[in-house]
């Protein structure tokens, strides 16, 4: 009889699971015929939420190779991190508007100024997440557990705030018009107005006839994500700096004992962190065309959300896990409801957490005992 | 030595205060601190007779009097004038700092000499002190035209849900990060069943009781999948529990459930083969508005008792309901601490394993905390939708979760004295100092330092445009955060009771046993 009921388990919870989606899903916008009607009347819309969700997913999946590069050494959620992607979406726009690239017609200048905004925002926001490290994290490294993490909590309320100020300061961030709320700031389509300057069209499929819109903002987005994951991964693997930091995370007093600098990895982490989330701000800045001081908030759990998920500490899996949550943003966005991506960017976390805590690519470790 | 220098840090803050706000506030700051620097003292002394110890805290009581004074002096002749405002010399000015002076001296004093009591009286006469205090303050406050007691009342509202939050953090040891989403089960349970937005009108007595209830059982039901996580992972999941809860409610505003069989399967398999639907689609809610989305949910109905019906320009009767749900609250919060239940969530947090192996069940006990504390965020909800009469879900979203985590940590995690003071602090700093602290600020700016920058234009609406205390709200609980974490992880008030009963010398904070454990498995 139990082995009866045992067989039969598990095809009817699956049925009764469906006919829940069914039942209540509608209620967050998860209604499955109308979503495949729509898919079915217009096809080349799906493949156009594909390219928007790797775009997208290309810069979660930046910042959230900084949450895994962490956690994998010092077992820390840095709260901070989404917060250091924000400053360095404002460096970026400051940068710009110091340099003059902002106001600027000139294809090479604006081509200039960009890179000079790169450079300036992977630097600050390198900077700032090491300093972070050093004031928050470093005196806690032997405290109990949860104390790092409620500190790094603080810090991204601190981080937060100073987004906050400096978005207010029309010296340093010039106001094109507002996007959406009264704090949020325009970050001008500068890669756009390039290419028309060029007398090229911005949208690369124009000439396809297929209806589609793959830009050379997506184009620059996807390039330079896999360039900088491909350098992150070499790094890691070949130099010996990298070698260091995969010691310390496999067993921070062995690596100690064999003449590693531990606080010069757990710093030299943070500084790569912090520089690939600022490079992921200006990306950010020039894909979404828009600077919020809350946008860390949001890009962080997306990002985190995205590290669990590929199995956090993994590099492959961070990538992996961004693209992802990328495409289940889009597709939320393009057909549920954008107000609901949120409940459901947060319900794959929880249920990655529930069903599978070592992620897609995570090694299925035992109970820590 | 260290009474003076104690008695001086309660001298400066009570000055300091007086600067935010003139007039009588001299009189209620030194009525405050003089308590609080009595029950600071008296706790280090040494028992002996009262009027001993009441000449041994003569110095510390004289010097935070003559503090006081100097600062109000200072505030009233220098500073009032700096900011625009005239200095006062006549009938609230003289008395308020006679007051105030008697005050801080006397209270201490007399708080102090607690001490030479025996140990039962001597917290019975700290508690009648205390009570006298709190039930006298709405009074004075009406008398002294201050109108502090409505900011008051958001403190204490924190304070019910610090209290809730530390049977989870304190006791239990599991870090919640989306715990105002059971606030806003609760507030909202208040508002769907006592306003026109269902039109049901339902009694506020037996809604705060529906409201705890029903978060108590979301937090079963959020708490039931989850608690078998570790530390960290618990952590983000209650996190992402709480930012969806707001976004439920934000989007609830247009509900539609088709029943599928009927109107989906059934239909699309008959098509399929060509036929006609013959079955009528079954519309179980149509287009129902539940929550109202951002317009909030107002008016809420209002509790009355015996007939008296508690209206919102009339802080008082409110102070002193929270004051008796407070109170419920600590007593039912004491007794669950003692008893079997509480010593088990002790026993988690020192070490799970080896409380299991003592027989106790570890997902259970955690369920239990987490339904408790959900259950008294469901009273601080149903209060607040009462008080305030009108909820939104951009009230409940994360920084509220961290406002409340920033009450317990401050006050000191796992004592309930420590969370009360937190609470006090911190909300009464939020909206209460901080504003006064703008409109001084301003007037700062526009009298004295504006007109001394007046050479240079662009410093100047630098300068104006960030002289906001409010716009550093997330940096000052930010700061709480990090900053306790790194110099007094056990918060200001650390729980006396904790240390003597686990005989530790260090103050446990959340879970030792948890870094050491990851330590013995690297080692």
């Amino acid at each position: 009889m139990k082995s009866t009921l045992q067989k039969f388990a598990r095809p009817v919870i699956a049925i009764i699971t469906i006919y829940l989606v069914l039942l209540l899903g509608p209620i967050a916008a998860l209604d499955i015929p109308i979503i495949a009607a729509s898919i079915a009347k217009n096809p080349s819309q799906l493949l156009q939420f594909l390219i928007i969700g790797l775009a997208n997913g290309a810069i979660i999946a930046i910042i959230a190779l900084g949450y895994t590069m962490v956690y994998g050494i010092i077992e820390l959620i840095n709260f901070a991190h989404g917060d250091v992607y924000m400053i360095g979406v404002f460096t970026a726009l400051t940068t710009l508007s110091l340099t003059g690239t902002l106001t600027s017609q000139d294809p090479a200048r604006i081509g200039l100024g960009i890179f000079i905004a790169l450079i300036v925002s992977i630097a600050v926001s390198a900077t700032l997440n090491a300093t972070i490290e050093r004031l928050a994290y470093k005196r806690l490294r032997n405290a109990p557990r949860l104390a790092p993490l409620i500190s790094a909590i603080g810090m991204s309320f601190i981080v937060e705030n100073i987004g906050l100020i400096w978005a207010g300061q029309s010296w340093l961030v010039p106001s094109f018009g507002t996007t959406g709320g009264g704090s949020q700031k325009e970050f001008p389509d500068l890669l756009s107005r390039m290419f028309v300057n060029m007398n090229m069209d911005p949208n690369l499929l124009a000439n396809t006839g297929w209806g589609l819109r793959f830009t050379i903002k997506d184009l620059l987005v996807i390039v330079l994500a896999g360039v900088l994951m491909i350098g992150l991964r070499l790094f890691v693997q070949r130099t010996k700096l990298g070698k260091a930091m995969r010691a310390t995370a496999q067993n921070r007093d062995a690596a100690k004992m064999l003449g590693i600098d531990i606080d010069w990895v757990i710093t030299a982490t943070f500084l790569i962190g912090g520089g690939l989330a600022g490079a992921a701000g200006l990306m950010a800045g020039l894909y979404n065309n828009t600077a919020w001081w809350f946008m860390g908030f949001r890009a962080g759990l997306q990002s985190f959300t995205a590290a669990v998920l590929g199995g956090i500490g993994n590099i492959t899996g961070a990538m992996l896990g961004g693209f992802l949550i990328g495409l289940l943003a889009a597709f939320s966005d393009g057909y549920l409801n954008a107000r609901w991506t949120n409940a459901w960017v947060f319900a794959t976390l929880v249920l990655i957490l529930l069903f599978r805590p070592t992620g897609l690519l995570g090694e299925q470790t035992g109970q820590k005992v | 030595m260290r009474h003076i220098r104690t008695g001086v840090l309660f001298g400066v803050i009570a000055g300091l205060l007086t600067f935010l706000f003139s007039g009588w506030s001299v009189a209620v700051m030194g009525l405050f601190a003089g308590v609080g620097l009595g029950l600071a003292l008296e706790s280090r002394l040494d028992r002996g007779s009262p009027s001993n110890l009441a000449k041994q805290v003569l110095p510390a009581a004289l010097t935070a009097g003559a503090i006081l004074l100097v600062l109000s002096l200072f505030q009233n002749f220098v500073v009032q004038p700096a900011i625009g405002k005239p200095s006062s010399y006549g009938n609230v000015f003289v008395p308020a700092n006679i007051i105030g002076v008697i005050a801080i001296i006397a209270l201490t004093m007399i708080t102090a000499s607690f001490r030479g009591l025996e140990e039962k009286w001597e917290k019975r006469a700290k508690m009648i002190l205390l009570a006298v205090v709190a039930i006298a303050f709405p009074f004075i406050d009406t008398f002294t035209g201050l109108r502090w007691t409505s900011n008051v009342i958001f403190a204490l509202i924190f304070v019910i849900l610090g209290l809730g939050l530390n049977i989870v953090v304190g006791y239990a040891g599991l870090l919640d990060l989306g715990y105002a989403a059971f606030f806003a089960i609760g507030a909202y349970t208040t508002g769907i069943l006592s306003s026109p937005q269902h039109n049901i009108y339902m009694n506020f007595w037996l809604v705060i009781w529906i409201a705890a209830g029903m978060a108590a059982i979301w937090g079963l039901m959020l708490g039931a999948p989850t608690l078998p996580l570790r530390g960290d992972y618990l952590a983000i999941v209650t996190l992402g529990f709480g930012e969806i809860i707001p976004v439920l409610f934000r989007n609830l505003i247009d509900v539609t459930i088709n029943e599928p069989l009927t109107c989906w399967i059934i239909p699309g398999i008959q098509k399929m083969f060509g036929a006609t639907s013959t079955v009528a689609c079954i519309n179980l809610v149509n287009h129902m508005d539940i929550t109202a989305g951002e317009r909030g949910i107002n008016p809420i109905g209002r509790p009355s008792f015996f007939g008296y019906e508690f209206q919102s320009n009339n802080p008082t009767p409110w102070y002193f309901l929270i004051m008796a749900i407070i109170l419920l609250s600590v007593f039912i919060i004491q007794r669950l601490h003692k008893s079997r239940m509480g010593r088990a969530w002790m026993a988690i947090r020192e070490d799970e394993l080896a409380a299991a192996q003592m027989g106790i069940d570890p997902i259970r006990t955690k369920l239990a905390a987490f339904a408790m504390g959900a259950a008294f965020s469901g009273f601080a909800g149903a209060f607040y939708a009462a008080y305030i009469r009108g909820i939104f879900p951009s009230v409940f979203d994360f920084s509220a979760s961290i406002i409340i985590l920033c009450v317990v940590i401050l006050g000191g995690i796992g004592n309930i004295n420590g969370v009360i003071v937190g609470g006090l602090v911190i909300m009464t700093a939020d909206r209460l100092f901080l504003p006064a602290l703008k409109d001084f600020l301003k007037g700062l700016m526009d009298f004295t330092v504006l007109p001394s920058l007046a050479s240079n234009p662009t410093l100047q609406s630098i300068v104006a445009q960030n002289a906001n205390p409010i716009l550093y709200r997330f940096l000052l609980f930010g700061l709480t955060l990090v900053i306790m974490m790194a110099v007094r992880p056990e918060g200001l008030i650390p729980s006396a009771q904790m240390r003597a009963e686990l005989h530790k010398d260090e103050e446990v904070v959340i879970d030792v046993e948890d870094n050491q454990k990851s330590k013995a498995k690297k080692g």
